[in-house]
């Protein structure tokens, strides 16, 4: 296995690419990227649904994997959070911009 | 009803304004109105029994969970359009659960079983497409302010439904193999029914009560190319034959068959050294298609026991 080239902060410039499929919005300003870990090859990343039934889990999953294999990251662990709840309090200042002009205020 | 006479109403349409309330419009215009706003209404409604069908055979929990979404909306579009419909006038309930399987107004692709999970995920990349480009066009055009506002979140939420049907189109051809012939197998008879969605080509059809009350901006043809310039390039990408191709000389795509054709519901499959009439095609859609009756009941059924029950009847 390829030892992944990125530290943390790295991972997260790279999740700041990764949209929410439904909205023109990073997962990163949506407040739903919790904790970054790189352990060795290893890349752990937290992240916390803004619903339980979120209906897009699976094309956040496969988005990120596929964000993140494109750096040479191949051994990625995505963990679910509910503890603590993501709430709205969790989206960026320019989350909140973006949203705002796509219609919707937070 | 307005006192203005339908000339005048068309020229003011013409300049841009917005019709907002029943009192300014003529009878031409909320006939042709509730016509336009029925063929949605209906069509969003009946997506929801179509989909569902086919989202039983989802493969996992969470395509599940992104299955029954889609159908969440749908029924939240339909709602948002009877709502407009009851505001012109006419009973949204008698709509929804009065009126015979045959009056309604969805297209013909509407009233087919959608059997398996690559299905939906087709009639999602293809269907819905048809969606956003038939409501892409009011929103941007339309001349009626209700209808142009409720479109906000459709359009938006239509934008999830491709993008679900586009992603697994494309995940499932890369995998290959039984995927890729099942996505092949779909297409082969979801793309017709894409193509001929949008009705009768405009050198047999042009001048319509809808295009000069300004309640859409795009002929049929035009709104034809939009769909193919999105559909075809998609599905050659996922290497899937469609019987289309951008024509350099004409600048716009082309079907490569004689069209419309003959369709054989019964085995899904469209009988393309058949050419037909559109007096054919009207005749085929009004007898409605296999799964119209199935998919208004599923809607229906329950009603009039429960309301009976809730009433304290028996
Ligand atoms: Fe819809
Ligand atoms: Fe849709």
């Amino acid at each position: 296995m390829l030892p992944t080239t990125l530290n943390e902060s790295q991972i997260w410039e790279a999740l700041k690419e990764v949209e929410d499929p439904e909205m023109p919005i990073s997962l990163v300003d949506m407040g739903m990227v919790f904790d970054v870990s790189v352990e060795g090859a290893n890349t752990k990343i937290q992240l916390g649904l803004t619903a339980t039934a979120c209906p897009a889990i699976d094309f956040i999953f496969y988005d990120i994997r596929e964000r993140l294999k494109k750096e040479g990251c191949e051994d990625i662990e995505i963990e679910l959070v509910w503890d603590p709840p993501w709430t709205k309090e969790r989206i960026s200042e320019e989350g909140r911009f973006i949203l705002s002009t796509w219609g919707l205020s937070v | 009803m307005a006192t203005l006479s339908d000339e005048a109403l068309k020229q003011k349409i013409e300049k841009g304004h917005l019709i907002e309330t029943t009192e300014e419009m003529t009878e031409g215009y909320k006939k042709a109105l509730i016509q336009i706003l029925l063929v949605q209404a209906d069509t969003e409604l009946m997506s929801a029994p179509s989909y569902y069908m086919a989202a039983r055979s989802a493969p996992s929990m969470n395509t599940r969970l992104s299955a029954y979404a889609v159908i969440q909306d749908e029924l939240g579009h339909a709602h948002i359009t009877y709502q407009l419909l009851e505001d012109l006038g006419m009973d949204k309930e008698y709509l929804i659960y009065g009126r015979k399987p045959h009056e309604f107004k969805n297209p013909y692709g509407f009233d087919q079983p959608l059997e398996t999970w690559v299905e939906l995920v087709v009639a999602n990349a293809y269907f819905d497409r048809a969606g956003i480009t038939l409501l892409g066009d009011p929103f941007e055009n339309t001349s009626y302010g209700p209808w142009k506002r409720s479109l906000v979140k459709i359009d938006k939420e239509e934008l999830f439904h491709l993008r679900h049907g586009e992603v697994w189109m494309k995940r499932l051809c890369e995998a290959g193999g039984q995927a890729k012939e099942e996505i092949q197998r779909a297409a082969d008879w979801m793309f017709p029914m894409g193509v001929e969605w949008f009705g009768m080509p405009d050198h047999l059809k042009r001048h319509t009560a809808q295009l000069e009350y300004k309640l859409k901006g795009k002929t049929n043809d035009e709104l034809r190319q939009i769909w193919l310039s999105a559909v075809v390039p998609l599905s050659e990408s996922c290497g899937i034959h469609v019987p289309a191709h951008f024509d350099e000389a004409q600048q716009e795509y082309v079907l490569d068959y004689e069209f419309p054709v003959d369709y054989d519901p019964s085995q899904k499959r469209w009988k393309f050294d058949s050419p037909v009439s559109w007096d054919q095609v009207f005749e085929r859609w009004k007898k409605r298609g296999p799964y119209n009756e199935i998919y208004v009941k599923s809607i229906q059924k329950h009603y009039k026991d429960f309301m009976a029950m809730l009433n304290g009847g028996n």
